[in-house]
């Protein structure tokens, strides 16, 4: 398969006044190959929309190389074949959503209203295209946004952080056309700093944190090793101290003992170690890995003199302080798959 | 092209749509206020007191609606994102600045036309229909279009490494020069008192900053009845020296647009 | 060349570019519409230095006519309070800002020729200089209408009555324009004839009569038209008359000798005066004139020796200077026209109640009495005609002041001790007089009982 985008050590460096200097992106070398759904994933300052920029030709890289389909990223033949839609979007308000794609379609020089419509349908705005935008709830703009970026039947797709501020259903809306671009053979290049959606569509991801990439690959490859989950009641001290290890996670929630330990250890040697301490096992749950348990891993691994950061990793700082909540979040959560 | 026009068109709708309607209501209001409190003058004094006033609105107005309108056109898009989407497109830098450029001089364009013809309408209503004043009026604010035209690019250019505010300053600092000198620099520049190195100054700026003052011909229609000769051929000048400004102006923003982080 | 290289623009050729649009724009400024604006549309500002800066900012901002209009307004109410010292200004600045306001000019040169009095009335003439000046810039600045020439023509030929030969050139340029109202030409034939050029009055009245006519058939609805073929008629008719009788055809064909002509012979004035300084800036004029019918006006005039573009018995009333509308201090220039009954004149003038406009300030005075027949009433102008011919005097007929013209004229210096009465002149008993040789001291009588004749058409012989 060839590469729809590659970059080699890509650099972006912001110069400040005074001579300061601040790498966004840091000697970035993806390989995003055609018609896959690539998920671009790191907390949010980790450089995602910068490198996006980057491969749109919208700011300049200050040094490495950047290929959009085969070409140098910025050149406008190539913006005939891709699309982007930008993180939180607005658009001119005043316009109702078929003018705003008509708009977008004419900067191809389309004038083909019936398309324009035809793309509104498909993201169910056919009764609202006539209002104007500003009536238009987040998610009905996001999929306004999606319609402007199909105008050229583009090869290629950008999409930064698309279900950004979404709520669930719209979420889902949005997945399920993503879903559908593969189908005809786009490739998507998202970036997100929530996992649960890429997680389900993405063929391969990279994670980034702090402008450097710490991962990427195919999923299944990135997310072979699980973990295993053990309930226990009754768990003195001792047995529990004795229990912990490095990769393992030892929580407690209402006088439980939550042992998460990755498949590869003993699970019959932890097992035996509970009940001979006179604790009772509750549950045994084999888990596979999920992609948050890479991105943490990932991120962590990156970051390990701040602490061990979990759930949404809805700020770039991780804080170490809170370990307390964060593992409450991590039990509360549950399995969703 | 097509992009350009595109850009352009939309840049009007929305200029169209910020209710600038409204700005050019209040001040055919303010005029109709204002006009019949000058009974007390003769009739020379108050038809040359309304055309004054009534120009002198249309010119204040029109600059500040023509610096307000381009100083906020490109932050306002960076903002919103809205020039991601559309540099994402096959778009030009220039075409963008262009279109945009384009898009505000219509804008301007038409609502200086609204005004003078509110204008013309409240002078009518004044001073009855004296159809050679009307047109001359026209044609003044024919010029003021042109100069704002020029004073649109000149903060156009500014807008591509100014944050707004100070171009809001500085687009206004160059309309007042620009608008002075003709008569103040032009008085320095030809001063034989003053020391070479200041009358030099004086030229070197009326070489380089854009001369608004050239376009303010209302004096002859304020004062009617002095016979100009070959004034359409000065208007032709003034256009195309009005051109000939705004070209360099938007190449060089281009220049600077084309390479500045956005 | 190539302008885009991958999307991007390329520098180089954008710099020319924008070099050659530079210099042509340049060219087009200073060799196309720079001058064409400097001439017809730049507001003249002589002096920034009048304006304060907000004024300036609107100024130029293009409000200025707005502003001045404004400010005019105002002045309205300065006029009806009669603080005419705060016109001055407004004028200057509403004239700086729009110097088109035709009405503004007029009104200021008329306020400063004439508004301008001291405690006795008489005016100070130090302004009439401004007024003029100020009225030629007005002029200048609206060429295109008669309205200025024609009112500045009127300063000169009414306010100053020393140079008609000025108003005749002013009447004249009024009279090129075409929007002169047709009765205003009329004064062009008068200023003429008092600037003594009698056959370019006959002329102007000839050629005024004709196009009278002419206007009259060509609108027979309009009055007026009528109104000026009769006023011109009547004008012609009086002066043919006159020149007849005073002379002048005959002068013209030779035979001016054997006829019997009203300003035959020269009548003797037989003038004297006398100035007693009686108290500190106090005098009383006195003198004769041995002409019987009222409507004699002599001209008595004190001022500083060494005063700007002084002339003998007045001023060369150009060269002042409009962007200074206060009158020159420290400058002293006393004019007044003493009145003749029962051929005496006698007038106390006091100064010391206006110590601004006669400052006194100068070592030395020149005092003229000066008379010429040129502004006369019509009845003496019978007798002395129009350049004196059938007048003179035994001591102080000059023929040289006034070139053509048979004037009367004699001067005397003064000091300033004498006008102040300091130094020598402070103490008792020496009050200074300065008459003329043959000034004689009227009998002790109360001048109430003078009797006052009517005048008559003939002059006594
Ligand atoms: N124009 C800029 N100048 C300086 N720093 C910038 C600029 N744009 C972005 N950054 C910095 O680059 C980092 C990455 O930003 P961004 O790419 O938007 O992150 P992400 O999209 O992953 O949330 C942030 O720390 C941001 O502050
Ligand atoms: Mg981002």
């Amino acid at each position: 398969m060839s590469l729809a985008i590659e970059t080699i050590d890509l650099v972006k460096t912001y110069k400040h006044r005074g001579g300061a200097s601040n790498t966004v992106v840091d000697n970035l070398n993806l390989q995003v190959e055609s018609g896959e759904i690539f998920g671009f994933l790191g907390p949010n300052g980790a450089g995602k929309t910068t490198t996006i920029k980057m491969l749109l030709g919208i700011i300049g890289q200050t040094s490495g190389v950047a290929n959009v389909l085969g070409r140098e990223a910025g050149d406008i033949e190539i913006h005939k074949r891709i699309s982007y839609l930008p993180e939180k979007p607005y658009y001119y308000e005043y316009m109702s959503g078929l003018e705003l794609v008509i708009f977008y379609a004419s900067l191809f020089g389309i004038r083909d209203n019936d398309r324009c419509k035809e793309l509104l349908r498909r993201v169910n705005l056919a009764n609202d295209m006539n209002r104007p935008l500003s009536t238009y709830s987040k998610g009905m703009q996001q999929r306004v946004g999606l319609a402007q970026s199909l105008i050229n039947n583009p090869e290629l797709l950008f999409l930064d952080e698309p279900t950004g501020g979404l709520d669930p259903i719209a979420h889902i809306e949005i997945r399920d056309l993503i879903l559908q671009f593969r189908e005809e053979g786009k490739t998507v290049f998202i970036s997100s700093h929530e996992l649960s959606d890429v997680e389900r569509i993405c063929d391969r991801v990279a994670i980034i944190n702090k402008g450097q990439l710490v991962a990427q690959g195919r999923l299944t490859d990135l997310l072979a090793g699980g973990r295993v989950e053990v309930t226990a009641e009754g768990v003195s001290d001792a047995v529990s101290d004795s229990l912990r290890h490095e990769n393992r996670i030892v929580s407690f929630k209402d006088g439980r003992l939550i042992l998460d330990a990755p498949d590869s250890d003993d699970l019959n040697g932890m097992i035996d170690a509970l009940r001979n301490g006179g604790a009772q096992v509750v549950s045994v749950i084999p888990r596979r890995k999920r992609l948050e348990d890479l991105f943490i891993e990932a991120v962590a691994e990156d970051d390990t003199a701040k602490g061990r950061q979990r759930g949404r990793m809805t700020d770039g700082n991780s804080d170490g302080t809170k370990s307390a909540e964060v593992e409450e979040v991590k039990t509360g959560e549950g399995d969703p798959s | 092209m097509n992009a350009v026009l595109s850009i352009a068109r939309t840049t009007l709708g929305e200029a169209i749509r910020r209710r600038v309607l409204l700005v050019i209501l209040l001040i055919a209001l303010l005029l109709l206020v204002i006009a019949p409190g000058m009974n007390g003058l003769t009739a020379r004094q108050s038809q040359t007191v309304l055309l004054s006033l009534i120009l002198g609105v249309l010119q204040l107005s029109s600059a500040v609606i023509a610096i307000v309108l381009t100083v906020y056109m490109i932050p306002n898009e960076v903002e919103r994102r809205t020039i991601y989407t559309i540099l994402s497109k096959p778009v030009l830098r220039w075409q963008f600045l262009l279109g945009k450029y384009l898009g505000a001089v219509s804008a301007l364009g038409l609502m200086i036309m609204l005004m003078t013809g509110t204008m013309i309408a409240v002078f009518a209503a004044f001073q009855g229909p004296n159809v050679e004043t009307l047109a001359s009026l026209a044609r003044v604010a024919m010029m003021y279009f042109v100069q704002m035209c020029l004073l649109a690019a000149v903060a156009i250019f500014f807008s591509t490494f100014v944050q707004p505010v100070v171009n809001f300053f500085l687009s206004g600092g160059v309309y007042l020069v620009g608008t002075v000198f003709g008569s103040l620099f032009a008085t320095i520049a030809e001063s034989q008192q003053l020391p070479q190195l200041v009358r030099l100054a004086a030229q070197l700026v009326m070489l380089i900053v854009p001369n608004f003052g050239q376009y303010n011909v209302q004096n002859s229609v304020i004062n009617s009845g002095a016979q100009i000769v070959g004034e359409g051929i000065y208007y032709t000048n003034l256009a195309v020296y009005g051109i000939v400004y705004i070209s360099i102006l938007l190449l060089g923003a281009m220049l600077i647009f084309d390479r500045r982080e956005v | 060349m190539k302008w885009t290289r991958q999307g991007k623009l390329v520098k180089a050729p954008i710099y020319g570019l924008m070099l050659v649009l530079l210099l042509v724009g340049s060219f087009v400024q200073m060799n196309q519409t720079y001058p064409f604006w400097r001439k017809n549309y730049m507001p003249k500002v002589t002096d920034l230095g009048q304006l304060t800066g907000e004024q300036l900012l609107f100024a130029f901002a293009g409000f200025r006519e707005m502003i001045a209009g404004i400010l005019w307004v105002r002045a309205d109410s300065f006029f009806d309070n009669g603080d005419y010292d705060s016109i001055l200004p407004i004028i200057r600045l509403v004239t700086y800002l729009d110097p088109k306001q035709i009405d503004v000019y007029a009104t200021g040169m008329w306020h400063i020729a004439y508004n301008f009095t001291d405690q006795e009335n008489r005016a100070d003439r130090r302004n009439i200089p401004i007024a003029v000046a100020f009225g030629e810039e007005g002029a200048r600045n609206n060429d295109y209408t008669y309205e200025l020439f024609y009112e500045t023509g009127w300063l000169w030929y009414h306010r100053i009555q020393d140079n008609f030969p000025m108003a005749v050139t002013w009447f004249e340029q009024a009279a090129e324009r075409k929007d002169i109202l047709p009765a205003r030409h009329n004064l062009l034939s008068h200023a003429k004839l008092r600037a003594g050029d009698y056959k370019g009055a006959l002329k102007t009245w000839y050629e005024l009569l004709e196009a009278a006519e002419k206007e009259m058939e060509r609108n027979k609805s309009q009055r007026s038209n009528y109104a000026q073929r009769d006023t011109v008629e009547g004008n012609l008719d009086n002066l043919l008359i006159r020149l007849t009788q005073r002379g002048y055809f005959a002068r013209e064909n030779g035979w001016y000798d054997q006829g019997n002509y009203d300003t035959k012979p020269p009548f003797d004035v037989r003038f004297s005066a006398s100035v007693t300084v009686t108290e500190s800036r106090v005098m009383l004029v006195e003198g004769t004139w041995n002409v019987f019918p009222v409507g004699t006006r002599v001209r008595m005039i004190l001022r500083d020796a060494d005063y700007p573009n002084a002339k003998a018995a007045g001023l060369d009333w150009e060269g002042g200077d409009a962007n200074n509308f206060t009158a020159p201090a420290g400058l002293t220039y006393v004019q007044d026209e003493l009145f003749v009954r029962n051929r005496r004149f006698r007038k106390a003038i006091d100064l010391s109640r206006d110590p601004t406009i006669y400052p006194f300030v100068k070592d030395k005075y020149i005092l003229e009495f000066y008379y010429t027949p040129r502004v006369a009433p019509e009845h003496i102008k019978d007798k002395f005609g129009y350049n004196g011919e059938g007048m003179t005097d035994s001591n102080f007929l000059n023929t040289e002041i006034r070139e053509g013209q048979r004037v009367i004229y004699w001067k005397t210096e003064v000091t300033r001790d004498q006008i102040l009465r300091r130094g020598e002149y402070g103490m008792e008993g020496t009050i200074p007089v300065f008459k003329t040789p043959n000034y004689v001291a009227p009998r002790v009588r109360n001048p109430e009982d003078d009797l006052v004749s009517p005048g008559t058409r003939r002059v006594e012989g």
